[in-house]
């Protein structure tokens, strides 16, 4: 099953809310995995994808295969779901 | 006291004092000349040089006198009557007092094959007498520094090989340094302690030669490269109105001159790094541009591309030529900023491929990328310095961008994965542990450098602290202080049983080994007030140093993933962050994985891609360059070609042969990049020998569209897909 990555900071003005898309797919039976650059694991995995911008969203296909990635902005969790659904990882 | 004792005279059974005033020593003073024997001046040096109170001084030189006095010893120098009164301090537990009254040095035997073989520590410089003089100031210095400028804790670091301090030879300068064209273009030259002043320049040829001479200047106190901003745009206002072979007669002086002047330290080229844009940088648009005789021309420099653009093409049209033998240059280097702004300026699509030409041909262009509207100037080979906004202020006066960092060391990252055993929490604690070493070595390297500046103009560092616009030319305040590395994938490979390149745990493993050393820089940054930044080491010779200092001492675990031949001596640990040397991949790819940990290396990282024999099409290195920087975050490339030149006829062929293709002679010599240069084969150490064997060269990538095999004369490809 894919996992959808959200890369964030402190004092980032869109990372709550890209937090808050997060907490909402979560709800929803998703697998979210946050990652704060300022510790060794987050800054390595979003080194990983090329995150240059915070928050950065990335869904990935289980493999560490990036399928769809949000840098800077923020998604709606409708907008994640439809990638996932595409890709057969999750039906509504 | 620097002495040389003629014969000695038996002494008279007689009092203490008159032994002392029989013996006929003669001693040679530091201005030589012949002095009379005087045990003072034992007593002398002692309280100078020593914390050794009057009593214990004169009773060390009598004691060294009655024992010079009853040997049979003829001839009496003065380094022994150092080591007798070292040896007397050693006896009484002085220990803090005997180093102070050390000797620094070498062996008479030392010196003597140091003159008559040449040192193969920096594959830069010849062998000759400027070369021995180099070697036997930097031993001296070497040992200066390791006893008193750093703490006998991190001296004992570097000696062991936990951490390298690069250039100690050269500790009473700084690392390297970036500079801009319009400090001499508005100030002239005017250097502390020359004979004449010259006003700022009225014409190209004249701030060429200012140019040239400011930067042996510079060379001479800097241990590293000596980088130049913006180069094509600065001079661009004193090329209004000349003709296009007047232009390209100053890009032929201008390579020519930084590649042959041998002035350098040990005679060496001026280690000179050009930057160049074929867009007009964003920062420079708007600022007022200065020209002949450092006034403002009333134009800003937006209004000069097409000059700048035309010197640019110019500097590239005689790197392709090469020398007066076709061979490339090593110096000066050309690197290429390619931003977002460059595919948007008329005739970047030429441009570009006339640059890869040369890359193809030659090897020489240097492509750096500059992502993201983000300023950056890059001062030497791969250091480079993310522009804040108070430089962007600075850039409005474009002489103040003075940049410079103070020092590198180094962490063994292979030695880290010995001493872990296998536990992720005792590797990251002992990067801990090394990075603080690195980070005192820096506090201790930075105090002295502040006392030799502290003297002003009439100090040791009086070009460094001279001050022509207000503030001195070394700007502190800006300096960065680099954390190195050397061999990521052993360490890599040690701990997780595969290299980066094998499996993607382990490459992430690697990210995560980076990004710790990243975070604890940002912190320690803080903490001090200080610039700490990573930087990938280039590591000539501190990537073969750690890798025999640790077959020394870590054998049972070393011998498994040390690089090149243990047998031949050939060792190497792979540089900084690298993949395997010889892992066989598709070059992008290498390029778009080795980019992954670029943008945690604040001060600039590199990527080789060696292409052996091949010369790979225009066209197809152009798109490289082009996916490079749409689709990866790497910071820079650079292509390497190989060549074999003849030291008989003088000609020079593409590709390492045993013997020159043209006359058959074996008296050859290849040519190829060792590290950020290029430079001849000959001169490499063992452990760089090691990794040109290592090297992949591409070949599987390297093809005629639709064949894999090339025949003579067809148009290779490089494979970007």
């Amino acid at each position: 099953m894919g996992a959808i990555k959200i890369f964030m900071k402190r004092q980032c003005p869109k990372c709550p809310a890209a937090k808050d898309v997060g907490e909402q797919l979560k709800t929803r039976g998703m697998r979210v995995i946050d990652y704060d650059l300022e510790t060794i694991e987050g800054l390595a995995e979003a080194a990983f994808y090329g995150v240059m911008a915070t928050p950065t969203i990335i869904v990935e296909d289980g493999e560490d295969n990036e399928l769809a990635a949000w840098r800077g902005i923020v998604p709606t969790p409708q907008e994640i779901e439809g990638v996932l659904q595409a890709n057969g990882f999750f039906s509504s | 006291m620097d002495s040389t004792m003629g014969k000695m005279e038996e002494p008279e059974p007689s009092t203490r004092e008159n032994e002392t005033t029989d013996m006929a020593l003669f001693v040679r003073t530091s201005d030589e000349q012949f002095a009379g024997w005087d045990r003072q001046r034992i007593v002398d040096a002692l309280i100078r040089e020593t914390d050794v109170d009057v009593i214990a001084a004169q009773e060390i030189s009598q004691e060294v006198e009655e024992l010079i006095a009853s040997s049979k010893i003829s001839m009496v120098t003065a380094p022994l009557i150092r080591e007798l009164v070292d040896a007397k301090l050693i006896e009484r537990g002085l220990e803090q007092a005997r180093k102070k009254h050390t000797r620094l040095g070498m062996p008479l035997y030392d010196v003597d094959q140091l003159i008559l073989h040449p040192n193969k520590e920096n594959a830069n410089v010849p062998h000759g007498p400027e070369a021995t003089n180099l070697t036997l100031a930097e031993r001296i210095k070497k040992e200066y520094a390791l006893l008193t400028v750093f703490s006998e804790e991190i001296a004992d670091a570097h000696m062991r090989g936990d951490i390298h301090l690069h250039d100690l030879g050269f500790i009473d300068r700084p690392y390297c340094s970036g500079q801009s064209l319009e400090y001499i273009k508005r100030f002239g030259l005017s250097l502390p302690n020359s004979i004449a002043m010259a006003k700022p320049a009225k014409h190209a040829e004249v701030l060429l030669a200012h140019m040239v001479k400011f930067a042996a200047a510079l060379q001479s106190h800097f241990a590293g490269a000596i980088g130049w901003d913006a180069v094509n745009l600065f001079f661009a206002p004193y090329l209004v109105a000349m003709k296009d072979e007047d232009v390209k007669q100053l890009a032929q002086m201008m390579i020519f001159e930084f590649s042959q002047q041998a002035v350098a330290r040990g005679g060496q080229a001026i280690f000179t790094d050009l930057n160049l844009y074929w867009e007009v940088p964003r920062h420079f648009e708007d600022v007022q541009a200065i020209g002949p005789k450092g006034e403002y021309t009333g134009k800003t420099y937006s209004q000069y591309e097409h000059e700048a653009q035309r010197f640019a093409w110019f500097l590239f049209e005689v790197f392709k030529e090469g020398d007066g033998s076709g061979r490339p240059f090593f110096f000066p280097k050309p690197l290429v900023h390619i931003t977002e702004k460059f595919f948007m300026t008329a005739g970047h699509r030429e441009f570009l491929h006339h640059i890869c030409n040369v890359a193809t041909e030659k090897g020489n262009t240097y492509f750096v990328f500059d992502r993201g509207e983000t300023a950056k100037i890059s001062e030497c080979c791969r250091l480079s310095f993310k522009l804040e906004a108070s430089d962007l202020e600075d850039a409005k006066q474009p002489w103040k961008m003075r940049y410079c960092a103070l020092q590198n060391a180094t962490l063994n990252l292979p030695r880290i994965g010995y001493l872990s055993g296998g536990d992720d929490r005792i590797l990251f604690e002992k990067v801990e542990g090394f990075m603080d070493m690195a980070v005192r070595a820096h506090l201790e390297k930075k105090a002295f450098i502040e006392k030799l500046l502290s003297y002003g103009e009439s100090g040791p560092l009086a070009l460094l602290a001279m001050e022509r616009d207000g503030s001195p030319y070394l700007r502190m305040h800006r300096a960065s202080y680099l954390i190195g590395m050397v061999g990521l994938n052993e360490l890599v490979q040690i701990h997780t049983g595969r290299q980066m390149s094998e499996s993607k745990e382990s490459f992430k493993f690697g990210l995560k080994v980076i990004a710790h050393m990243k975070l604890l820089a940002d912190q320690l940054a803080r903490e001090y007030g200080m610039h700490f930044v990573l930087e990938q080491t280039p590591a000539e010779s501190t990537a073969y140093r750690f890798a025999k200092l640790d077959l020394q001492n870590h054998w049972e675990k070393a011998h498994r993933v040390v690089k090149g031949d243990i047998a031949r001596g050939e060792v190497y640990y792979t540089n900084s962050t690298y993949l395997n040397n010889g892992a066989v991949m598709n070059p992008i790819e290498r390029v778009r994985q080795e980019g992954l940990f670029h943008p945690l290396i604040e001060a600039g990282a590199l990527t080789h891609i060696w292409l052996g024999e091949a010369k790979p099409s225009s066209e197809s290195l152009a798109n490289f360059v082009i996916k490079t920087f749409a689709h990866t975050q790497n910071d820079q490339i650079a292509f390497s070609p190989e060549f074999t030149t003849c030291n008989r006829c003088h000609r020079t062929s593409r590709g390492l042969a045993e013997a020159c293709r043209y006359c058959g002679s074996g008296d050859v010599d290849g040519i190829t990049r060792i590290t950020g240069y290029f430079t001849r084969i000959s001169s490499w150490n063992k452990g760089k020998i090691g990794e040109l064997h290592d090297r992949y060269r591409n070949q599987a990538f390297l093809r005629v569209e639709g064949r894999n095999e090339s025949r003579e004369g067809d148009m290779i490809e490089l494979i970007s897909v």
